[in-house]
């Protein structure tokens, strides 16, 4: 059984079926791909997982535990945190306090009550390091540049340390040294923390790939290893002028 | 977090010794005098407990009269009760007016001034709660947060006037005792009573600060910024809201209990929108996002207004109204707001000119020697 599965997961607005009867199973430590057209149910998939949108029909198993019907806050709790595909930070707090948002082990009101300091050391210097923010936790998150906002939204995933992390799109708007880096970082999290990747650049996507699932019209298209994908005759059509079909 | 504790700890003790120091000697102890501040500082206490719900969670309480109301009839209750013990079955005269027979059962606690103390925070922060509950569970939020307490505000006044056999109606409970405290009979126009309402201040906002400099306060501030994505790191939003509210509602209660000892009566126009309007102007004139200032906004505000309400009498009202206009287009972010960017600006200045004294020392002394040195 898999870490996280969907089972017939459906989602509709209004006339449109956004996720349509969507099963998928990802293993423990797993990192896997979630590609597709504009407009497939990538980022809806994500929402229902994470609990922003509420399912239609059907059913979500985290650890083999039935969460379709939890609120977000009960399913972050249970170990799982978001990457949104806008740059979700809080804007007018310091980067150090997104951080100590963002540690939320123990998230209760009077745990908070005790908690007067940030500290700067072990993992949240380890992530603040290796995200290049060390030297700017005092600056508001809203005076980061695009590349750095990304980054601390990655850091803030970390420092949360969710045991299943979904990502959209989080190498939207970096430079190519940036991406490369960030690639670098989610192979290192292989093995240590389940992981749903949505992306676009296909480069990067093959920095990272094990298993690709690919959606189309709220769908399953097609699943398999990165090459399988590019060379899947539906996969094209469905991307025909897009990226896998310039770069297969 | 880390780095407005100093800040704070300088606002504190500057407020500090404004209250206990500068005003008893500015007005030289003159216990009338000290009376009408010791009114400017609860409502000050008011204006501070609501910038810890409006400006640290964005919980807009249009309502935040009602927990200070409540706080005064409540302290009412008792002072009344102390006074009618001559009467027959220590009944209140108001109630004899309307043949009322025995004292209602919701009176008879009141006898009792350790229960007086603790209702008087106790209700107004239960009712904070059940309407927080309803409100936050329902994932209410901004404008629809300020009309619902609005509203609520609107029937607890209705029911107080129309309940007039239990509450005097429109006159409201006069006619009241002293306070018993601990065998001291508090004298309201006395520097002690001034300094008993002055401590309770400073120990209340010492309180919300307590609460706004821990994680609390952080997270509060970013559910003010965006909810959901608190909710998605594990936080259970609701809850830190109805914290805010309800401590808010507890500061507001205890400050309505010293406000009825200041003034002797306590009437229904202390739950009116016109009086809980003004707390959310006292509030933005002060500036939302520091208590400290919030206080002073009240206590500044209504020092205003007992000083020009002599000379325009109706005049106040449009005054208030035009002050709150400009504070909003001018000054949205409140008097706290203009002194943080002057001095700002002002350390700017300091450090540049310290820079630019130094590149001339630089280009003058220095400057020379190094020229010398090349020279060798
Ligand atoms: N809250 C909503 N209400 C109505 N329609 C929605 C809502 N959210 C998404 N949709 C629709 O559902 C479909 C799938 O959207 P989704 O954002 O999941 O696509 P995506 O695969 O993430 O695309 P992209 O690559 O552009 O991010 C789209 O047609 C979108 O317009
Ligand atoms: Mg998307």
């Amino acid at each position: 059984m898999g870490h996280l599965e969907l089972k017939n997961l459906s989602v509709q607005f209004g006339g449109l079926k956004a996720v349509n009867n969507l099963d998928l199973s990802v293993a423990q430590g797993e990192l896997r791909c979630l590609l597709g057209p504009n407009g497939a149910g990538k980022s809806t998939t994500l929402d229902l997982i994470c609990g922003k949108t509420a399912a239609t029909s059907g059913q979500i198993l985290f650890e083999g535990r039935d969460i379709t019907g939890l609120s977000e806050h009960r399913r972050a709790r249970l170990g799982i945190g978001r990457k949104f595909q806008t740059p979700s930070v809080f804007k007018e707090l310091t980067v150090l306090e997104n951080m100590e948002i963002a540690r939320s082990q123990n998230p209760g009101i009077l745990a908070s009550g005790f908690v007067f300091r940030t500290h700067i050391r072990g993992r949240l210097k380890e992530v603040l390091e290796l995200v290049e923010l060390k030297d700017h936790v005092h600056t508001k998150a809203g005076n980061l540049s695009h590349g750095q906002t990304q980054w601390l939204e990655i850091a803030m995933l970390l420092i949360q340390d969710a045991k299943l992390i979904l990502m959209d799109e989080p190498t939207a708007g970096m430079t190519i040294q940036e991406t490369r880096r960030t690639g670098e970082i989610f192979n290192s999290l292989k093995g240590h923390h389940t992981m749903i990747v949505v992306e676009h650049d296909m480069t990067f996507v093959r920095q990272i790939a094990e298993t690709v699932t690919v959606m189309e019209l709220g769908a399953l298209l097609a699943q398999g290893s990165i090459e399988e994908i590019e060379n899947d005759p539906k996969v094209r059509a469905a991307y025909l002028g897009n990226e896998v079909a310039n770069h297969a | 977090m880390n780095r407005t504790f100093k800040t704070d700890c300088i606002g504190y003790a500057l407020f500090a010794i404004l209250l206990l120091v500068v005003i008893p000697w500015a007005v030289s102890f003159d216990g009338f005098a000290l009376n009408t501040y010791a009114r400017y500082l609860a409502l000050g206490m008011v204006a501070m407990a609501l910038a810890l719900s409006w400006g640290y969670a964005g919980i807009l309480n249009l309502g935040q009269a009602v927990p200070f109301a409540l706080g005064a009839y409540i302290m009412a209750m008792h002072l009344k009760l102390q006074a009618s013990a001559h009467m027959p079955g220590g009944l209140p005269d108001f109630m004899g007016w309307t043949n009322v027979e025995a004292l209602p059962w919701f009176w008879q606690p009141f006898h009792s001034l350790p229960v007086t103390l603790i209702a008087g925070i106790a209700v107004p922060v239960a009712l904070a709660a059940l309407l927080a509950v309803f409100m936050f569970r329902g994932r209410i939020t901004g404008v629809f947060v300020a009309i619902i307490t609005l509203a609520f505000l609107v029937a607890v006044q209705l029911v107080f006037i129309e309940e007039q056999r239990y509450t005097g109606g429109q006159n409201g409970l006069t006619g009241l005792a002293p306070l018993q405290l601990l065998g001291w009979r508090v004298d309201n126009y006395s520097t002690q009573f001034y300094y008993l309402v002055a401590v309770c201040l400073m120990t209340s906002l010492a309180i919300g600060l307590a609460l706004v400099r821990s994680k609390v306060g952080l997270v509060l501030k970013a559910i003010r910024e965006d909810a959901s994505r608190v909710r998605f790191f594990g936080y259970d939003v609701a809850r830190y809201e109805t914290l805010a509210f309800c401590t808010s509602a507890a500061i507001a209660g205890w400050a309505g209990m010293l406000y009825v000892l200041v003034l002797e009566f306590a009437s229904p126009t202390y739950m009116g929108v016109a009086f809980s309007l003004a707390i959310v102007i006292w509030c933005a004139v002060g500036g939302r996002e520091s208590l400290v200032a919030a206080a002073l906004g009240g206590i500044i505000v209504n020092l205003l207004e007992g000083r020009l309400s002599d000379m325009f009498v109706d005049g106040w009202t449009f005054f208030l109204g035009a002050l709150f206009i400009v504070v909003v287009l001018v000054a949205p972010r409140g008097l706290f707001g203009l002194v943080q960017s002057a001095v700002r600006h002002a350390g700017k200045t300091i450090r540049s000119e310290r820079g630019g004294a130094r590149a001339r020392w630089l280009a003058t002394g220095m400057g020379a020697r190094r020229i010398d040195n090349g020279g060798r």
